[in-house]
């Protein structure tokens, strides 16, 4: 959490936003039907679908508004001009290229490909191995020259992913060869594991970690996907390549 | 009769369960997992009991809750060995535990302190299991003579009441967190008319927000970004010597362990509030309490005493108006929420006669996972400790898999992920800004509730409010409500002030000659 100077004034931009949406809840609410009738229902004001939103949003609006004027009260209009110009500085750009920040990317584009890229698309043993092996070593490094390279490089192959899939590359491959996206991301995991080895072979205490980011990166899709999948029956949110492989294991041995 | 009957089946329970090896074997699992996770800093039992919920939902709703509630105790407990070893707490129940027990541990007395805080976790989770057990009729009969304007007014009254106590920052940022979790509960079509709200025609929205993906993705996610952000580091762990249960130290503290569970329950039963609240209070009742109130923070076991007390009862203490009122009283017991909805067992007044023995079960349950979490911390606590050494940059990504799978797998809907990402990190942007999570998510779970009542209510009076003054407990929690908002206020607290001194003319005086910043 930010100190109290700080957390005021951004207060000023929470609270306004938050009553922003409080209106927003209100004009949404207020096209539900409040008298008209409803599948058949004649309705009145207070069984109306639009009551607890209006509430809700009514209450949000004032608590933002609240909020918004506690914070003006207390730092100021002169604060906000300087927040106000603060924003339109170099100092912003400044802050986006910090190394923080540069970490809080990394890891909110990694959860984004994943969730929203990957796992839909890709054979989830693939997804998750791609996904910790990025993880583990951009963090456990723990070098902000090497991190930066690595998400770059990172960022190059997930854009080369959604351009695959956006083109509609997949399905014409589909038909010449089996799985092509989970052999796109194979290719893309070895190519990630390659470049990050060049990175980091001439330094033994970061060949150890590579090591362990490696065989952890490996090890754990396997154990939390076999429970899942294997054990707990549930299937897998997409079945590609390897999965296929350990159906095929599993069914022949049991 | 009857009450010898419910003993008689609550042994009967215990019997049964700790018979069967498979029970024992997910007791003991379950109570390592929560240690596990209480102990790592940047995990937590909410976690834990919302990680494990996804993997209970094809078990029996007994093995589930044996499953989740061990995980609860263990986790609450677990937090106090980062605590005492590392001076930093494992989670937010334990912070107390840190300022007299990492000096102990200094001593070299860190076997000592974790003895200590393992007996009287446990004792402090077996009281509020027994205060679980005798309060829960009486409430249930009570809340059977709720009409829908009480519940309305009691869900209301929870997410004021925890956004009051869970702010870190301003109190009006604990209730904005509050309604927006109410906002989050209006998604999908209305109960009463099928109407669909805020679902921009996606079907998907339809049904609503799943209430477990939130959970995983409020708790779970920002506490990822905020370790590995801010490159957190666990310190060099403290060594220990052998761990004895500090039988003599409990005995000769006996009052202030009843005091300490006294607040543990009070506090655990207040909606929406949990362990970390009531372990403070504690220990400031017991500094207030003590004849040598200066030894507090250089190595005091009464202290470490009442936070581990407190923080443990709060376990039994959540689940009473849980199990009651379906209202949870801590964040992991918002999750046991989730996690019994899943099972079809819907906690409220009627509990008692859809499921008669439920409570007794759970109470059963509570006395097994207490009694084995002291197991384990005598016999394993020095491999538990081991995980300290795991860097946080190798666990916290597994985490994340976690997250990921666990929310797809509840219901095998992908869309669960799509929802439960972005409300992680908008749950991380509201962490930065001092807004408290807890509302928001006790605000998703009561908002259904209070909707519902809310609208049945005036139905059943054709629209008027009336009923809210004419109904003696309804205008009880209206006064309360009006209480809790207008407390907040200068202008009241200055008129407050005035009024007492007016009616008592000799405190007000008192008070008055009270040097400035005297009541601190």
């Amino acid at each position: 959490m930010m100190d109290k100077d700080k957390l005021r004034k951004t207060d000023i931009y929470s609270g306004a936003a938050i009553f922003l949406f409080g209106l927003w809840i209100i004009l949404q609410a207020i096209k539900m039907p409040m008298k008209d009738s409803w599948g058949g229902v004649q309705n009145v004001w207070y069984v109306s679908p639009a009551i607890f939103p209006l509430f809700v949003g009514c209450m949000i609006m004032l608590l933002g508004g609240l909020l918004c004027r506690t914070a003006l009260k207390t730092v100021g209009f002169k604060a906000f001009g300087q927040t106000v110009r603060w924003l339109l500085s170099k100092g912003l750009l400044q802050f986006l290229n910090s190394i923080p920040i540069l970490r809080f990317y990394t890891i909110v584009v990694l959860f984004l490909s994943f969730v929203y890229l990957t796992i839909p698309r890709i054979d989830f043993f693939l997804s998750a191995f791609l996904f910790l092996t990025v993880f583990i070593t951009s963090f456990y490094f723990d070098d902000a020259r090497l991190l930066k390279k690595l998400f770059f490089f990172y960022l190059a192959g997930i854009i080369v992913l959604i351009l695959y899939f956006a083109i509609g590359l997949n399905d014409p491959l589909g038909r010449i060869v089996p799985f092509p996206a989970d052999i796109l991301t194979t290719l893309f995991i070895g190519s990630y594991c390659v470049y990050a080895w060049m990175l980091i072979r001439s330094s033994p205490m970061l060949r150890k970690k590579y090591r362990t980011a490696m065989i952890i990166a490996f090890v754990s899709p396997f154990v939390v996907g076999m429970i899942f999948k294997y054990f707990l029956l549930v299937p897998m949110p997409f079945e590609g390549l390897v999965v296929a492989l350990t159906d095929y294991l599993w069914y022949f041995e049991f | 009769m009857v009450l010898l009957e419910r003993i008689g089946f609550y042994f009967q329970t215990v019997y049964h369960l700790a018979l069967d090896p498979i029970n024992l074997a997910i007791l003991f699992g379950s109570v390592i997992l929560g240690i596990i996770f209480g102990a790592m800093p940047g995990l937590t039992s909410t976690l834990g009991v919302a990680l494990l919920t996804t993997m209970t939902y094809g078990m029996d709703t007994a093995t589930a809750m044996l499953c989740l509630l061990a995980i609860y105790v263990g986790g609450t407990y677990g937090g106090s060995y980062a605590s005492i070893l590392i001076n930093i707490p494992g989670t937010a129940a334990s912070a107390a535990t840190a300022l007299d027990g990492y000096p102990l541990a200094r001593k070299g007395e860190g076997g000592k302190a974790i003895g200590l805080t393992t007996t009287s976790s446990a004792i402090g989770t077996i009281i509020s299991m027994l205060f679980l057990v005798s309060i829960s009729p009486m409430i249930s009969f009570f809340a059977l003579q709720f009409t829908s304007f009480e519940f309305f007014l009691l869900a209301f009254f929870g997410i004021l009441i925890s956004g009051t106590l869970t702010s870190p920052d301003l109190v009006i940022k604990g209730w904005i967190s509050g309604f927006l979790g109410l906002f989050l509960a209006c998604v999908g079509r209305d109960l009463l008319q099928f109407y669909p709200r805020f679902t921009f025609g996606i079907p998907e929205l339809d049904s609503g927000v799943e209430v477990v993906p939130v959970l995983i993705g409020a708790f779970g996610i920002p506490q990822i970004i905020q370790v590995l952000k801010d490159r957190f580091q666990i310190g060099e762990t403290q060594k220990f010597q052998r761990i004895l249960p500090e039988f003599g130290t409990i005995l000769k503290n006996i009052p202030k362990i009843i005091r300490s569970a006294l607040i543990g329950v009070g506090i655990g039963a207040v909606p929406g509030i949990g362990e970390d609240i009531a372990a403070w209070v504690s220990y400031g009742a017991a500094k207030s309490a003590s004849k040598h109130p200066e030894r507090f923070g250089t190595g005091e076991y009464t202290a470490v005493l009442s936070t581990e007390v407190a923080n443990n009862a709060c376990v039994g203490g959540a689940m009473i108006p849980l199990l009651n009122l379906g209202i949870p009283g801590s964040p992991p017991a918002a999750m046991l929420l989730g996690a019994l909805m899943l099972h079809g067992v819907t906690p409220g007044p009627m509990i008692t006669f859809e499921h008669p023995n439920f409570i007794i079960e759970v109470a059963a349950i509570l006395l097994l996972a207490s009694l084995t979490m002291w197991v384990v911390g005598m016999l394993l606590a020095k491999q538990v400790v081991k995980v300290l050494r795991i860097p946080t940059q190798i666990f916290m990504p597994i985490i994340g898999v976690l997250c990921i799978i666990g929310s797809y797998a509840l219901g095998m809907n992908i869309y669960n992920l799509y929802l439960m990402l972005p409300v992680g990190i908008i749950s991380y942007f509201l962490i930065e800004m001092g807004y408290p999570i807890a509302p928001l998510v006790i605000g998703v779970i009561l908002g259904p509730m209070a909707d519902e009542n809310l609208r049945r209510a005036l139905m059943v009076s054709q629209g008027s409010f009336l009923p809210v003054f004419t109904r003696p407990v309804a205008l009880i929690l209206f006064l309360i409500i009006v209480w809790t908002v207008l407390s907040q206020f200068n202008l009241f607290k200055e008129y407050k002030n005035k009024l007492i001194a007016k009616i008592f003319p000799r405190r007000a005086a008192k008070s008055e000659l009270l040097p400035k910043g005297g009541k601190e």
